[in-house]
Parts: C-alpha cells; sequence; structure tokens
C-alpha cells in the first residue's frame, strides 16, 4: 500500500473501524513504522491521560448524602388527597369493570330472552296481544293501521330491543367518553408537570 | 466526567451535586428515545460547563492549584505534577473539544453516542477529537515521553 492511513488512525485507536476499512488499516500498519509510530503517540496519549487518577474527591457515601440534602422536599399531600390520586389512577380499571358488566347483562339478557322464546315460556307477556300500546303501535294506529296479534307481538318484541339497544348504547358511549377525559386529564397532567420541571 | 471537565476536584463536586439534581428534576421530560446514559451524561456536561462559567465570574480557574502540597517521596511527586500537567492542559482545551474527548477517553462513548449527547454530527465529534488530541500531544509532548 503507498498511502498513509494517518486520517483512518484515531478511528482505528477509537474502536471505530469496521470491515473492509479495519482490514486496510491493519495491513498497511503491519507495514508502515511511521503509521505505527503515530498510533503508538495515540496510545500514549490515553495512557497518560487516564495515569492522573482523580484525587481529593469526597467518599461516595458523603457525596449521595450532600445530593439528597439539595434535593427539593416533595410536599406531603393529605390521605384524602392520596385517596384520591388512587381512585384517578385506577378509574381506568373501573371503566373497564362497567364495561364489562354492561356487556354481561345485555348477553344474558339476550340468551335468556331467546331461551324462552325457544322453550316457549311467555315470562314477559309477549305472546298476549298488545294491552297497552307501544310508541310503534300508536303511530301506526294513528295512521289507521289494522294490526293483527302476530304484528303487536314482533313490534312489542321491536320495542324492547330498541330499548335494550339504547340502554346498551348509551351506556358504551358514556364509557367511551368518560375514558377518553381520564385520557386527556392524564396529557394536561404531564404537560404540566413537563413545564413545571421546564421552569425550575 | 465532570472533574475532567472541572480539573478541580470542589468544582467537579459542585458540578456532579448539580447534574444529579437537574437529572431529578428533569425525569419527567426524559423520553427513552436515546440512551438514558446520554441523557445523563448531556446533564452533566452542561452542569459542568454552567459551574465553570460560574466560577471565572468569580475565581480565575487557571490559578486553582491543581498539584497536591502535601510531602511525599520524589516519585509520587513527579507523577502528582504531571497529572496536574495533564489536568490543566485538558482544562486549556476549548470546552467544546474538551466535552468530547472527556466523553471519549474517560466516559468510553463511542462517536455515535457523543453525536447524539451533544447534538452534534459524527463529523464534528471526529474533528474536534483530533484537535483536542493535537493540542495535548503539544502540550504535553514531555510527558508522552516518559510513557
Amino acid at each position: 500500500m503507498n498511502g498513509h492511513v494517518t486520517p483512518w488512525l484515531a478511528a482505528y485507536h477509537d474502536g471505530e473501524l469496521h470491515g473492509r476499512r479495519l482490514r486496510q488499516v491493519e495491513e498497511h500498519l503491519a507495514e508502515c513504522a511511521a503509521c505505527r509510530a503515530e498510533l503508538k503517540e495515540l496510545q500514549s496519549l490515553s495512557a497518560l491521560l487516564h495515569e492522573s487518577a482523580a484525587e481529593g474527591l469526597m467518599p461516595a457515601e458523603r457525596f449521595v448524602a450532600q445530593v439528597g440534602l439539595r434535593l427539593p422536599r416533595r410536599p406531603t399531600k393529605p390521605a384524602w388527597q392520596r385517596t384520591l390520586e388512587t381512585g384517578w389512577r385506577l378509574a381506568p380499571a373501573g371503566l373497564v369493570g362497567v364495561w364489562a358488566f354492561v356487556q354481561a347483562v345485555f348477553i344474558v339478557a339476550g340468551v335468556v330472552m331467546i331461551a324462552l322464546q325457544v322453550y316457549g315460556v311467555d315470562v314477559l307477556g309477549l305472546q298476549q296481544p298488545a294491552h297497552h300500546e307501544t310508541w310503534l303501535t300508536a303511530a301506526l294506529s294513528l295512521l289507521g293501521a289494522r294490526l293483527g296479534d302476530t304484528t303487536l307481538t314482533i313490534l312489542k318484541e321491536l320495542d324492547m330491543l330498541r330499548w335494550g339497544l339504547t340502554f346498551y348504547l348509551t351506556a358504551t358511549l358514556a364509557i367511551v367518553l368518560l375514558y377518553w377525559s381520564w385520557l386527556a386529564s392524564l396529557w394536561a397532567r404531564r404537560q404540566h408537570q413537563q413545564l413545571q420541571a421546564q421552569a425550575s | 466526567m465532570v472533574y475532567r471537565m472541572c480539573g478541580d476536584a470542589n468544582l467537579a463536586e459542585d458540578a456532579a451535586q448539580e447534574a444529579f439534581i437537574r437529572a431529578w428534576k428533569h425525569l419527567p421530560s426524559y423520553r427513552p428515545r436515546s440512551p438514558f446514559r446520554n441523557w445523563v451524561y448531556r446533564i452533566a456536561n452542561n452542569a459542568a460547563l454552567d459551574v465553570l462559567r460560574r466560577q471565572r465570574e468569580t475565581v480565575d480557574v487557571d490559578a486553582l492549584p491543581l498539584a497536591n502540597s502535601g510531602a511525599s517521596p520524589e516519585a509520587t511527586v513527579e507523577k502528582e505534577e504531571r497529572a496536574a500537567r495533564v489536568r490543566q492542559a485538558v482544562l486549556d482545551l476549548p470546552d467544546a473539544s474538551r466535552a468530547v474527548l472527556v466523553l471519549r477517553e474517560y466516559g468510553g462513548l463511542s462517536y455515535k453516542e457523543i453525536a447524539d449527547t451533544l447534538s452534534i454530527p459524527i463529523g464534528t465529534v471526529m474533528s474536534r477529537l483530533n484537535y483536542a488530541r493535537n493540542r495535548l500531544r503539544d502540550l504535553l509532548s514531555p510527558c508522552l515521553e516518559d510513557i
């Protein structure tokens, strides 16, 4: 090799060379005394820098104690505030619990209804002609429609389904909104903490 | 690391304490995108520079006693004098070059880690390191002959 590898010696010394370049420098060093001398100087400088040990520094225990003394104290919060904080942190778990409960109620109610229909048990009086009007039968009556018993039963089932769905959707929406609110307050708290940290 | 940046035990202790306190206060703003060590080194580097800056306003850092004044055998005295000369030479480097040299030589950081810690390109790390080493070689050439 003709050219010296001086520009790469520092990186070689620091272990920053890899692959082809590393092999190139190693091969050159094997046959070039000038570059070896240059490398030796770098190594001597590192050795010299490390030779001067840190002296006169205080013992680690004393240092830790001094840092501890200079750290800002955390204000102790009253018990009610700590309880509130814990409750706030557990809020998502509570919301998930409520959501699971709503799901379970909806599924169990659906299964019970289907089972009752299959076995012909008329606990809710669905097979009886409707004695009271639902919102839909009233609307249809107003339009002059004549409704048979089967039609009335179907309409009554539809009416129940509507109430069930309304309950389910309202509960789900409320849970989602509460969870979003919790996330928004979490984000606001973090922003506030960051601003405080930057200010201090 | 702060000891090498400050060149004096008392200043280094101040800077290290300052660095730990800043790290504690700013812990919520730490994002694990970069290694925790780099983040702490960056804080320590800034704390060391701040302490030096404050100190320069009141005391001439160059006039700080670097050698131990206690009585010691001849060889120890010679070694201590050499160590003091090394510390002084490192301290005489410009802040930017000294930070790179200290992170490399005493912190053992790679070029990439130094670049991340100081928010500078790798090319700048290499050029500052070269500058610092060349300058130290000039300043410490008599000591280097003894190694």
